[in-house]
């Protein structure tokens, strides 16, 4: 697949907050760049947004994470640094997320959920190959990040993009590959769903998790809950999602229970025979992947491990508390 | 007591009587700082928005030399330009010195720097969000000084202000390079200095009035539009 290359995206020289020799990022895909406070992650935009140091490209379009509007109108705002061809879809976009009736305000008087949408309509109508995102979601409530996430990847258009988050949600929402950056440095590189469930060392185990993402269509309803095909399985977790919404559902390892026999009438409503494909003693805890027609990695103590004495080729079954698991709308055009 | 009542009803009389001679003087100091402003503005302002800007090695030593500029005296500024244009000078087959432009171009000089570290002060001052921003549009730099002039325009015309301002109120430097010729170099300042060697103190104070008028118009007005900027909230 073809791709674009970063060499060197080093700064500054002397004690970098940023060291990554090489970075590729595959043309069309949405890239997360995941971390803690502090990783570099906003440093390593800057860095590829040529705002800092060398290696970057001049051709990307930038959302700064606390988008700044200059002094006059929405409108004046949207507007900067755009042809008179690209604003009919800033306005556009503006309509979408929710501020295309603020557009004749003062900007000073809007919230900060309204500074970031509204920067995000005219960072997202710049016409340039590569976009980058920080932290787009991160001001806004969590009941409407969805729909905003939906409106980024229909303006992006197949563009590529570089996404910073370190909230997972997001990352499962807007990503396609995710990189998880810890001290300026990238520790593990690979699709969303396999990063969160099988970080590669203890360091991004501590930072990140261990996630499950598993994908799937909503067929049903029942009160808190969404009811998921999976396969050839049926998965409930908490959303309000219309049947035919296609969705990820999110679960930590520690949310998912291993089980030699099955269990009796407090049985969970998700729960799914499987077999045991890996075992990872990973510090104090142990990771067992377990094959139940897609992997599912649970989180369990060594104690446990002896006990249910669980060897790859183990016969399991697998649960997962409906409450602790969360689905989210996946980010396509509709 | 009657001193100052005598030059203050000499003063009213050369204000209702003068005429055009009055007139003159007024209107080629309007033109002649009215046109110094406007060129050191021009120049001053973008160079100030870009100094309040930059990162660039270096910028302390122009930080310095800007505010060397600012308070640099006049007299030595119209020194080094009579110099320069001096028949026998670099400049001097110009043939412009004791003329308006001669006049001109000094208090450019003074107007420029003024304008540029006011400018650059205000500009200084932008959040580091609002850097960060101007950074990611990526913006031509003419268009990217006209956002920043907007976003610290109480800062320029300050700027504006203090520059008409030094250079209204300027004497020793037209002086020099214009001469002080009545009906060709002959600005409100000078006149003052004229009037005020030969003790007619009315006309003086007189063309004092004058002077503060201008100033008090100029500045209200640039008042007017910081205030009408800011806005209510």
């Amino acid at each position: 697949m073809a791709e674009r290359r970063f060499e060197d995206l080093r700064w500054p020289n002397d004690d970098p907050i940023v060291d990554i020799p090489e970075l590729s990022v595959e043309l069309g895909e949405r890239l997360i760049v995941f971390g803690p406070n502090g990783a570099g992650k906003t440093t390593l935009l800057r860095l590829i947004a040529a705002i800092e140091g060398e290696g970057g490209t001049p051709y990307a379009s930038y959302l700064p994470q606390r988008p700044y509007l200059f002094r006059g109108t929405c409108r004046a705002n949207l507007y900067l640094g755009l042809g008179t061809d690209a604003r009919g879809k800033a306005e556009d976009l503006a309509d979408r997320l929710g501020v295309g009736d603020r557009l004749d305000d003062q900007a000073r008087t809007l919230s900060g959920g309204e500074r970031m949408r509204l920067s995000l309509a005219r960072t997202l109508s710049v016409d340039t190959p590569l976009v980058l995102l920080d932290e787009p979601l991160a001001p806004l409530d969590l009941r409407d990040r969805e729909s905003v996430a939906a409106v980024i990847v229909d303006a992006l258009d197949g563009r590529t993009a570089m996404i910073v988050t370190h909230d997972r949600d997001t990352a499962a929402m807007l990503g396609d590959r995710l990189a998880i950056m810890i001290d300026g440095k990238i520790l593990q590189l690979g699709p969303v769903a396999e990063v969160l469930a099988t970080p590669t060392d203890d360091t991004v185990a501590e930072i990140v998790g261990v996630s499950n993402v598993i994908d799937g269509n909503v067929v049903g309803r029942h009160g808190a809950l969404v009811e998921i095909e999976w396969g050839a399985h049926r998965f409930f977790a908490l959303g309000d999602h219309a049947p035919g919404t296609p969705v990820k559902v999110l679960f930590g390892g520690e949310a998912v229970g291993v089980h030699k026999s099955l269990l009796g009438e407090s049985s969970p409503r998700n729960l799914f025979p499987g077999v045991v494909s890996e075992v990872r003693e990973t510090g104090r805890l142990a990771e067992v992947v377990i094959d139940c027609g897609s992997p599912v990695v649970a989180l369990i103590t060594p104690g446990s491990l002896d006990t249910l004495d669980l060897a790859p080729g183990s016969d399991v079954h697998v649960s997962v508390k409906a409450t602790a698991a969360r689905a989210v709308a996946v980010g396509e055009a509709e | 007591m009657d001193f100052l009542a005598d030059v203050i009803q000499d003063a009213v009389d050369f204000l209702t009587g003068s005429g055009g001679e009055l007139g003159e003087v007024v209107l080629l100091t309007l033109v002649v700082a009215g046109l110094a402003t406007t060129i050191g503005v021009a120049v001053g302002v973008p160079f100030g928005v870009w100094l309040g800007l930059t990162e660039a090695r270096g910028k302390a030593l122009i930080w310095t030399l800007v505010n060397v500029g600012m308070g640099i005296p006049p007299v030595l500024v119209g020194l080094f330009v009579l110099l320069l244009l001096w028949s026998d000078g670099p400049l001097g087959s110009l043939n412009i010195l004791f003329t308006p432009l001669a006049m001109v171009i000094v208090q450019v000089f003074l107007a420029m720097p003024i304008a540029a570290g006011v400018t650059a002060g205000a500009v200084a001052s932008l959040s580091p969000d609002a850097r960060e921003q101007l950074d990611a549009l990526h913006l031509p730099p003419v268009r990217r000084t006209g956002v920043v002039v907007r976003e610290v325009w109480p800062g320029v015309a300050a700027a504006v202000a203090a520059a008409f301002g030094r250079v209204v109120s300027e004497v020793g430097a037209v002086l020099i390079v214009g001469g002080n010729i009545l009906g060709e170099t002959r600005v409100l300042t000078t006149a003052i200095v004229q009037e005020t060697r030969q003790a007619r103190f009315g006309a003086a104070l007189a063309l004092g009035i004058v002077l503060l008028v201008i100033a008090f118009a100029v500045n209200g007005t640039l008042t007017w539009l910081q205030f009408r900027e800011r806005g209510v909230g």
